[in-house]
């Protein structure tokens, strides 16, 4: 009997040690839970250039959400600055990550997804620094609603008047239906809109209803005050293609229209979202990702009423997570492929708004990587990826 | 009779032990890594099988998951293998999930490697990634694979076919 006791404190100590990774920084434990958390769900990323050029990255240190900058394109970093007061389980890996924005006065914002109790339930947090990114006020709950259910993927643009948009996937709609027992397909998109530098949102407006449940959805800054937004889709019955809508700053939003036309039928989650960018001229360009019936894998178009124009297959068969970013009418694309070994960083410059294009191989890993965002800075295009052997790697493409 | 007792206590002390390690054996989840599909379809090798990919935060997983279920009520000896695409930091919380669902007798593995998507590659290199994703494995291990939540009559006429071929 003496002999047992040890063992079972043994086992039971095994088992935490097999469920858990925590590092010194998280024994505050807040919010914790008893979960462990691993490379991949802690190397989501953003990151972009301030005004001055300085590029500010938001992502995970020691369980928080914390920002960090760079004054020499990447080579160097500061000391993380802490977003959150607390440690906290966040949705940080995959097809979430933590935003960050700049407001028309040198607020630096960051919005994440803190993950509440049930599985694939979340709220979405935000938090500002109104001293150049020294410290940053208390984060609040962007939305309204606090049921313990699915607000995750959150996105974050700025209109041309300085107002904050936040947008997410929301699952209340689909939920009540479910306790009516009638039809739902999918989540809704929800957003809110903050008036003075994210003091306070007003919300929660609904986007649209039947979006995809688990794709990060993508922003773009429209003309007036508006604000662009493209999801993954649930077109009756099951077509998971994307969808564009207008966000206006008063919380309407326009007509939810169709962007792309691959016919992906799915009962599933790709967990694969799109990105889109304006050029100059006011068009939409976009790169997504399909299995659909009348293509497969990353693609490259630009979005008009109706159709998709110059829609192109992105690099390899195995070409995943792509982003965009646009400077007048040169557009840079660039993604992943992982060769069972490597993962590749690769990119493709149009010129000429996407009528042709140009690739290029950017830098390889054999460790974890996030999903790579283009960035623009000085009219040129680099490379933000954030991989395990190479934290916040900046990459311009040639 | 001393060694009787020994038996005896010793078994006491097993089942003892049993109870008191129970809630972690309810659930045998096996580690699967790059190398663990060689090593399933080595073990059902000529005989076929289901592989089947979920994860706790795909909903429509949820639903594909039930199917699986009323699958193996008809079909008891019939091999489903389940793999639980989470990142292997969650492994407690798919664990809590597959005690209450009672997926027995199917065997229940989880991704072991953080990198995700070597242990994808190593499954399917055409595979992204999008869930629930299933291999339909036949006595020769030729495969057929589907994405998104498999339908019922789809999967009965493909068991019809493998247990007729297997009578043969």
């Amino acid at each position: 009997m003496i002999k047992l006791l040890p063992l079972a404190i043994a086992l039971a100590a095994l088992s935490a040690i097999a469920t858990s990774t925590s590092t010194a920084a998280d024994h505050s434990g807040h919010k914790m839970s008893g979960m462990a958390r691993s490379g991949q769900a802690e190397l989501g990323a953003t990151a972009l250039f301030d005004a001055k050029g300085v590029l500010w990255a938001a992502h995970k240190d020691t369980g928080h959400i914390v920002v960090s900058y760079s004054a020499d394109l990447g080579k160097s970093w500061s000391t993380p600055i802490r977003v959150t007061p607390e440690p906290e389980e966040t949705d940080t890996g995959g097809e979430a990550r933590p935003k960050i924005a700049f407001g028309p006065g040198g607020e630096i914002y960051v919005t994440w997804t803190r993950k509440m109790t049930t599985p694939y339930s979340g709220e979405i947090r935000f938090a500002r620094s109104l001293d150049g990114g020294q410290t940053f006020l208390a984060p609040l709950t962007v939305h309204h609603n606090r049921d313990d259910i699915t607000h995750r993927f959150d996105v974050m643009a700025i209109n041309r008047k300085g107002q904050l948009f936040i947008s997410w996937i929301d699952k209340r709609d689909g939920i009540a239906a479910t306790k009516a027992q009638a039809s739902y397909r999918g989540a809704a998109v929800y957003f809110a809109v903050s008036d003075d530098q994210g003091a306070t949102f007003r919300g929660d407006f609904k986007l649209a209803d039947y979006s995809c449940e688990c794709c990060r959805i993508a922003l773009a800054v429209g003309i007036d005050d508006t604000v662009v937004a493209m999801w993954r889709h649930v077109f009756a019955p099951n077509i998971r293609d994307h969808a564009i809508a207008v966000l206006h700053s008063d919380g309407t939003a326009g007509e939810v229209r169709r962007a792309t036309y691959d016919d992906w039928k799915l009962d599933g989650c790709p967990h694969h979202g799109p990105s889109l960018a304006d050029d100059s001229q006011g068009r939409i360009h976009a790169v997504w990702f399909t299995q659909g019936e009348k293509n497969q894998g990353s693609y490259y178009g630009r979005l008009r009423d109706g159709g998709v124009e110059l829609q192109r297959h992105i690099g390899g068969q195995a070409s995943a997570h792509p982003d965009l970013a646009i400077i007048g009418q040169r557009v840079a694309v660039a993604w992943t492929e992982f060769d069972g070994e490597r993962s590749r960083l690769r990119a493709m410059v149009s010129e000429n708004a996407g009528e042709s294009w140009q690739e290029h191989d950017l830098a390889t890993t054999t460790s974890l990587s996030d999903q790579p965002r283009v960035l623009t800075k000085d009219n040129r295009f680099y490379v933000f990826w954030n991989t395990r052997n190479e934290p916040r790697s900046l990459t311009p493409i040639p | 009779m001393n060694s009787c007792l020994t038996i005896l206590r010793r078994l006491k002390f097993s089942a003892l032990l049993m109870l008191l390690t129970l809630p972690a054996l309810a659930v045998d989840l096996r580690p699967f890594d790059a190398g663990s599909l060689a090593k399933i379809r080595q073990a059902h090798a000529g005989r076929p099988f289901i592989l089947a990919f979920w994860s706790i935060h795909c909903a429509p997983c949820k639903t594909e998951l039930a199917i699986l279920k009323s699958i193996q009520r008809k079909y008891p000896k019939f091999p489903i293998v389940l793999v639980a695409a989470d990142d292997p930091a969650a492994k407690a919380a798919v664990i809590r999930y597959l005690e209450k669902e009672k997926v027995e007798p199917m065997e229940t593995w989880a991704y072991a490697d953080e990198f995700e998507e070597r242990v994808r590659y190593s499954v399917d290199p055409q595979w992204q990634g999008e869930l629930p994703r299933s291999y339909f494995f036949d006595a020769a291990h030729r495969l057929t694979a589907h994405s998104g939540i498999i339908d019922p009559a789809w999967v009965e006429t493909w068991m019809s076919e493998q247990n007729s071929a297997e009578r043969k």
